[in-house]
């Protein structure tokens, strides 16, 4: 029993997951007698909406879906104009390729985002909130609109909730595939029923969103964490983790690893045991070794295995905001989205950027040019490489692209695509290169794990 | 002439009552699915000008959204449509293979729908389910860790309801 205690605290804290695995509660009634629904009977009942805000942003929760702002400060831009609607949009537009959390989320505690969009929403004076969720997963939209129904019927949402007078009500809006409805003002203009291309800020959402009106946009697993930080306190939830990464994280795992699966960590473990514990990824699948992983969502700096477990500096690796990014892009990566994809030694780093580069032209909404042309030249050139028929011009070609893309677009989308490449020729240019000196032989076989998981000097 | 059902049209009514006064555009995409679900499974000229007739909106304002999403078919498709996801995390879990076998198995290129109008081939961009892979799209629902084997098994249940004249 005390070993027990002692391994759960050395586990971590679950907030989201806990009780995950519990049969039925993906319904109301066992939700409700597991505790759930306790933050809006908290919230409505004894704190002001602004007393909700400052809790969240006591907590210190960022953003989870993949820029990580803090979550708190993003409601207090919230523009609050006497008689015009305010909205919260949540986002479920997951796409990010190596994300899968909010669906596991929504799928399997659908209520605990139900919850957390009800007090959400009393903080930010949204009646009509929405719930934008990517059109593939539609069977999840089944689960969320009998989830908001059994809400309802049990006073909830609707007009006048727990007689405190708040009324709201939550829409389920389904896309229609596109990844670009993910960055939150394509996702408003879809949610107007027009094409995702991205808006120029400012105006910012918070002073005018959906319709011109004010709107937060949140992704899943922020609005889901706003339930334990209501229950227990901002402070409290502050306590976990390390640093300016408060709190509980989501990851996806998924790629060459014995577990994959979505786990929900407390930020203050270390790359490699969570690669390699049983509790989470369980090791390298078929006793391979590692030769690189993204830990973020694909659009985050890919490493080889030895900048992946150790900083440039020679430290352990952490996975949490702070440490993985540690280096910036010339050594280290990003938390992202929590996508953790990896790789083992067979894996060839030319084709894997191949697949994103046209994952990422097919996802550019066309609006900027230096988006929709350079995404397209990219995955020509990385098409050639991989076919055979690079130069070696072409590696200095493809730096040169990507560099223009970054930073010259509307949105995000040209640098997500832009960051994969220039991570790939940063830290595996020798593999490019056998590419491209060896033609013929790269058609028969990979380059294999050759140096990257060696030991690296350590760079004061 | 296509229309929608009474019960269709009230559901119509139902998803417009989600939004404020007049932004009933915000309609068109829930709308389309619809559309697509009920006239055979793709959007064509007169769907589309159907649908813009039901949400009051100009043709083009249809047109410009059907173009853009993904999920919208802008050519007839089989009755069963294997929309396979080949993005990288997929790709590391054999997802060439898969996309490979599909084409052998049915004989057809990606893009293309069988002779007997039962099965297409789209690969797709990320599905979002990346600890699953390989997977594929299959009408609402996901079919996960796909092996060769149970490509033959869901193409033999394919084929079985095919036979009864049911679709996805």
């Amino acid at each position: 029993m005390y070993n027990h205690i002692l391994r759960c605290q050395f586990m971590g804290k679950k907030l989201l997951l806990e009780k995950a695995h519990i049969e039925g509660i993906r319904y109301y009634e066992t939700y409700r007698k597991e505790g759930g629904y306790r933050s809006v009977e908290k919230a409505l009942k004894t704190m002001s909406p602004d007393q909700v805000t400052d809790e969240v942003k006591k907590s210190g929760l960022r953003g989870r879906g993949g820029a990580g702002f803090p979550a708190g400060l993003k409601w207090s831009f919230l523009a609050k104009p006497e008689g015009v609607p305010r909205h919260l949009v949540c986002n479920a537009d997951e796409s990010e390729p190596g994300t899968f959390k909010d669906r596991y989320l929504m799928e399997f505690l659908p209520h605990l985002l139900i919850e957390g969009l009800i007090v959400s929403s009393y903080a930010l004076g949204s009646h009509d909130t929405y719930i934008y969720i990517r059109g593939e997963y539609a069977w999840i939209v089944d689960i969320l609109e009998q989830a908001i129904a059994e809400a309802n019927q049990n006073g909830w949402l609707g007009k006048n909730i727990l007689g405190t007078g708040f009324d709201c009500n939550i829409h389920v809006q389904r896309g229609a595939g596109a990844y670009i409805c993910g960055e939150e003002t394509a996702l408003i203009e879809s949610l107007e029923g027009k094409r995702g291309n991205p808006r120029i800020k400012p105006p910012f959402p918070a002073v005018k969103g959906v319709w011109d009106r004010p709107t937060v946009v949140n992704n899943v697993e922020t609005l889901a964490a706003v339930v334990p930080i209501i229950n227990d306190g901002g402070e409290e939830y502050a306590k976990i983790g390390v640093g300016k990464s408060t709190g509980t994280k989501l990851l996806s795992a998924c790629g060459n690893i014995n577990k994959p699966g979505v786990y929900e960590i407390d930020m203050t473990i270390s790359v490699e045991e969570f690669i390699y514990s049983d509790e989470y990824c369980g090791g390298i699948a078929n006793g391979k070794r590692l030769k690189a992983c993204i830990p973020g969502g694909s659009s985050v700096p890919i490493l080889p295995a030895n900048l992946l477990l150790k900083t440039a500096k020679g430290e352990t690796r952490l996975m949490n905001y702070e440490s993985l990014s540690d280096g910036g892009f010339a050594t280290g990566s990003m938390m992202g989205s929590g996508g953790f994809i990896v790789m083992d030694e067979d894996q060839c780093i030319v084709r894997h950027t191949l697949s994103l580069a046209r994952f990422y032209r097919h996802e550019s909404c066309g609006q900027c040019s230096p988006c929709r042309e350079g995404t397209g030249w990219m995955e020509k050139i990385l098409h050639n490489i991989e076919y055979g028929k690079g130069k070696a011009s072409d590696i200095d070609l493809l730096w040169d692209i990507q560099r223009k893309i970054e930073g010259n677009t509307i949105c995000p989308l040209g640098d997500a695509a832009a960051w994969p490449v220039a991570a790939a020729i940063r830290h595996f240019r020798d593999e490019f290169e056998w590419h491209v000196q060896n033609p013929k032989t790269a058609q028969l076989k990979n380059f294999g794990l050759a140096h990257y998981a060696d030991e690296r000097t350590v760079v004061a | 002439m296509i229309q929608f059902s009474e019960a269709q049209l009230q559901e119509v009514e139902r998803i417009k009552s989600r939004y404020p006064e007049g932004k009933h555009k915000s309609a068109l995409i829930p709308v389309l699915h619809i559309a697509q679900e009920t006239f055979g499974g793709w959007l064509s000229a007169e769907t589309m000008d159907y649908v813009a007739t039901v949400l009051q909106l100009e043709p083009i304002e249809v047109y410009e959204v059907a173009t853009f999403y993904s999920m919208y078919n802008l050519q007839p498709v089989g009755k069963f449509v294997f929309e396979v996801c080949q993005t990288g995390p997929c790709m590391l879990k054999g997802s060439d293979d898969i996309i490979e076998y599909i084409k052998q198995t049915l004989g057809i290129s990606v893009g293309e729908t069988t002779a007997d109008g039962n099965f297409t081939l789209k690969t797709v961009e990320c599905l979002g389910a990346c600890g699953y892979a390989p997977l594929m799209q299959l009408g609402k629902h996901y079919r996960e860790h796909l092996t060769k084997e149970s490509v033959d098994a869901l193409i033999a249940e394919c084929s079985q309801l095919a036979a009864t004249g049911a679709n996805q």
